[in-house]
C-alpha cells in the first residue's frame, strides 16, 4: 500500500514538472514563464518529500530530503521576486512606476 | 527500476524544454528557465539517492539546494545592473 501511494505521489510530481517545463517553453515573456516556475519550485518538492516520507517513514534519508526540499521551497519565491524585479528594471529603468520610463520599451535587453 | 528512478528520469526529460529556452530564448527568459532547471535537478538528485538507496548522496542534493538561492541571486543582480 505504501509503495502505491508513493508511486502516485511521484507520478503527480513528475507530471507537474513536465507540465511546468512545457509552460516555460510555450509562454512568450519572462513574466509569463515565471508563473510556471512556481509549481516546479514549490509544489513538486513538497510532493516528492511526501512520497519519500510515505515510502521510508521517519529516517535519516527523509530528514535529508526534507532539508534539501525546504531550501528549494524557500529559495523559489525569493528568486521569482528578484527575477521579476530585474526584468522590470531592464525594461523600464526602475521597478517603481513613477520612476519608470514611460515607453516601457525593452529594446534588446529583454 | 523503481518508482523513484522512473520519476527522476521523467523529471530529467522535463529539463529538455527548459534547456531549449536557455539555449534559444532571450536573456531573462533563459534565467527563468535556469531557475526551473536548478529546482528540478535538486529533486532529481533526491530521487536518485532514494532510488539507489545511497544515503550519502543526499548531501549532494542538500548542497545544491543551499547554493540554489545564492547562485540565482548572483545571476539576477548581474543581469539587473551590469549585463
Amino acid at each position: 500500500m505504501r509503495e502505491i501511494v508513493a508511486d502516485i505521489l511521484l507520478g503527480l510530481a513528475a507530471a507537474i514538472v513536465l507540465a511546468s517545463s512545457a509552460g516555460i517553453l510555450v509562454m512568450r515573456d519572462p513574466y509569463q514563464k515565471l508563473h510556471y516556475v512556481t509549481p516546479t519550485a514549490l509544489v513538486a518538492p513538497v510532493i516528492v518529500g511526501l512520497a519519500i516520507l510515505v515510502q521510508s517513514g521517519l529516517t535519516e534519508n527523509t530528514a535529508m530530503t526534507g532539508l534539501a526540499l525546504v531550501f528549494v521551497v524557500i529559495a523559489g519565491p525569493f528568486l521569482s521576486h528578484a527575477t521579476i524585479r530585474a526584468t522590470r528594471i531592464r525594461q523600464t529603468g526602475d521597478w517603481r512606476p513613477d520612476r519608470a520610463r514611460r515607453d516601457g520599451s525593452a529594446g534588446d535587453r529583454s | 527500476m523503481n518508482g523513484f528512478l522512473i520519476a527522476a528520469v521523467a523529471m530529467l526529460i522535463g529539463t529538455i524544454p527548459c534547456g531549449i529556452v536557455v539555449w534559444r530564448g532571450h536573456l531573462m527568459s533563459a534565467l527563468v528557465a535556469y531557475e526551473a532547471i536548478s529546482s528540478i535537478i535538486v529533486m532529481v538528485l533526491v530521487l536518485l539517492s532514494e532510488g539507489f538507496r545511497r544515503s550519502g548522496e543526499f548531501e549532494l542534493a542538500v548542497l545544491l539546494a543551499v547554493l540554489l538561492l545564492g547562485s540565482g541571486l548572483v545571476f539576477v543582480r548581474f543581469l539587473e545592473r551590469w549585463l
